[in-house]
């Protein structure tokens, strides 16, 4: 086994938690039943890895081992990457997609291979109909650099993949050529939508983060809804706004459903309007040119936030349509202008 | 007592923490007289535990009086009074026609597309079928607004709802329903049929069947006669059309042999032309058949 795929493989193992480390080890499904049995995982971590390793060697690892073993690590770690979105589409009038599985590994890995000789790709398919794709990145005369690869999840027979955002931006033109032209697309274009939770970009771009749907057999849906008053609260205390209050949440609960959000860290808006003002002979009213400011809200999970700023008399409801409009359009870039 | 309090000045802690001693050992001493009346704490005690046995037997007398009416209740309506009975017969009447009205609700299921008014506009449920099996069930939540959108599905993601939507859900809102109908039936006759020849076929197929989300590629090597000496048999399966659950292009080869006898090219030709008419298990379910038959001929 090559010393650079046994270091590979050494530094992969290194980063994997203990208390994940037989679930991985099984998924990679390298090392038989019988070698894992061989290892006792109660040790201490390094010696667990030499072990491991070991036993590596004695199978013969390849590169293309370790590139799964490293999706494998990736696809448990997915909120560690910040993931772009990226939708094909294909020109008028063209066939019905046949996807064909082998067909679109051979043709993007040829493409790669084709413009920079030295490129690692390899490939992980999941149940959800996805591929995982790992690249390494060389140049015409480097060896791909295995630690800082590019990975991409393409959702076969739609136009959506998602792409790892990486520092390495110049391969980002020839990734998104391989994937159009590998896929049978004509374009491919990046939305303005970015975030770490990958299910929850999904779920947003494939507009399925809700999947109650009222029907005949369902319960009616309660109208009464308690406003998370205390049932135990004497009775002689009433609240003054209850009317407010229930409007609130009936606003709420329209704009947001009952639903849990999809999960996004920030919402980021370009303004470049004019100043309005009332006040004549104001300074910046006079400008001619717009200004120019970005503003970003950041949160551990911004949809639930907006969620709960109306109910908590933080904010009026409803609240303004730029941010409600979030998992609706899409995107959590804004560019906002004059019209 | 003497202590000096470390933290605190000397004539502060003698007011407070002394101070509070002398308090609980005022209250001590208090409630020790008070528990020098054990007597009257006692009669106290007996007189409520009578009391409490009192409004005991006063329940259980008003259980049983509530028992015995209800009886009675009961009796009479056997005796066919004619005023109870209409009362009777008019709720029976009621839930009877909310039974009904439920049923002919699930029943619509049945006809594959049926919905709910919701408070923004309707939720439509597509139902689907093939070949009489009631298979899985797709929602399409729409909001009725200007202009008409879809606010969440649970459609495939690799179904075209997208451009189904673009050419007909402004214009013409029927069409898009049947369209989106079209395609969702489609897909699931085909995945039925691939299914069904993975479960049920497995003996058959040398190796995995190849398919892709939508189920319009399939790609597939098989015998007619699992552990024979015969060479077997490579399709493949192309469904251009979207909307329907038969191939539109097979192709149907022998693995290992250029030069074919004829019998084997017949047999090859012939599976060419069952794959393009018959849906997929049934193609396979004839080759079992055909493969018993020889058997049973041959012992």
């Amino acid at each position: 086994m090559d010393e650079t795929v046994a270091e590979f493989i050494k530094r992969t193992i290194l980063k994997i938690p203990m208390n994940e480390l037989t679930t991985i080890l099984k998924a990679w499904d390298f090392l038989s039943e019988n070698q894992l049995q061989t290892v006792n995982f109660r040790q201490r971590k390094e010696s667990v890895v030499q072990h491991l390793i070991h036993l590596c060697e004695e199978k013969r690892a390849s590169l293309n081992d370790a590139a799964l073993l490293d999706i494998i690590y990736t696809q448990f770690h997915q909120h560690q990457k910040v993931w772009d979105v990226f939708q094909m589409s294909k020109g008028p009038g063209e066939d019905v997609d046949l996807f064909d599985m082998k067909q679109f590994k051979n043709s993007f890995k040829k493409i790669l291979q084709r413009a920079l000789k030295n490129v690692t790709v390899s490939f992980r398919e999941t149940e959800e109909n996805a591929v995982w794709i790992r690249i390494a990145w060389g140049t015409q005369y480097t060896k791909p650099n295995q630690y800082k690869p590019t990975y991409v999840v393409y959702y076969s027979q739609t136009p959506y993949a998602f792409k790892s955002s990486s520092t390495l931006r110049r391969n980002t033109p020839l990734l998104g050529q391989a994937l159009t032209i590998a896929s049978k697309h004509h374009q491919i274009v990046k939305m303005d939508l970015r975030s770490r939770y990958l299910d929850s970009l999904k779920a947003i771009v494939f507009k399925q983060y809700n999947q109650t749907f009222e029907t005949h057999n369902s319960t009616t849906p309660l109208q009464e809804r308690s406003l998370g008053l205390d049932i135990n609260m004497d009775s002689r205390i009433t609240h003054e706004n209850i009317v407010e209050k229930q409007r609130v949440q009936r606003i709420t609960q329209e704009t947001f459903g009952d639903y849990p959000q999809p999960q996004l860290e920030f919402a980021q808006y370009k303004l470049e309007t004019k100043f309005k003002s009332d006040l004549n002979g104001s300074i910046l009213a006079e400008r001619e040119e717009p200004l120019r400011c970005l503003i970003k809200f950041s949160s551990p999970h911004l949809l639930e936030a907006l969620k709960s700023l109306a109910p908590a008399g933080i904010a009026d409801a409803p609240l303004s349509p730029l941010l409600t409009c979030i998992p609706n359009k899409r995107k959590n870039y804004f560019k906002i202008r004059d019209k | 007592m003497e202590q000096a309090n470390p933290l605190r000045p000397e004539g502060e802690s003698k007011g407070g923490v002394l101070a509070h001693l002398e308090r609980l050992e005022t209250q001590m001493s208090r409630s020790c007289k008070q528990s020098e009346e054990p007597q009257s704490v006692q009669t106290q005690e007996r007189v409520l535990g009578t009391k409490i046995q009192k409004l005991r037997h006063l329940r259980d007398d008003l259980r049983a009086a509530v028992q015995h009416r209800r009886g009675s209740v009961k009796a009479c309506i056997a005796n066919v009074e004619p005023n109870r009975t209409v009362e009777v017969n008019e709720q029976e009447a009621l839930e009877e026609k909310l039974e009904n009205v439920k049923a002919v609700l699930q029943a619509y299921h049945f006809t594959g597309l049926s919905g709910k008014l919701t408070s923004q506009g309707v939720c439509v449920c597509i139902n689907t079928a093939f070949e009489g099996n009631l298979l899985d069930s797709y929602f399409v939540d729409l909001v009725i607004q200007k202009p008409l959108r879809i606010h969440h599905h649970s459609v495939p993601v690799f179904i075209p709802l997208e451009e189904i939507a673009a050419k007909y859900l402004q214009t013409n809102i029927q069409h898009f329903l049947f369209s989106l109908c079209e395609y969702l039936n489609a897909y699931s006759g085909r995945k039925y049929q691939a299914d069904r020849l993975q479960s049920d076929f497995a003996a058959l197929l040398t190796g995995p069947l190849q398919r892709n989300p939508l189920c319009n590629l399939l790609s597939f090597t098989y015998k007619l006669d699992p552990g024979g000496q015969s060479f077997p048999f490579c399709a493949r399966l192309l469904y251009k059309d979207l909307t329907a659950t038969l191939p539109t292009d097979v192709t149907v080869t022998c693995q290992g042999g250029e030069a074919l006898s004829t019998s084997w090219e017949e047999q090859r030709a012939s599976h060419e032309t069952l794959f393009f008419t018959k849906p997929l298990h049934q193609v396979f379910a004839s080759f079992a058949r055909r493969e018993k038959l020889d058997m049973s001929l041959v012992s």
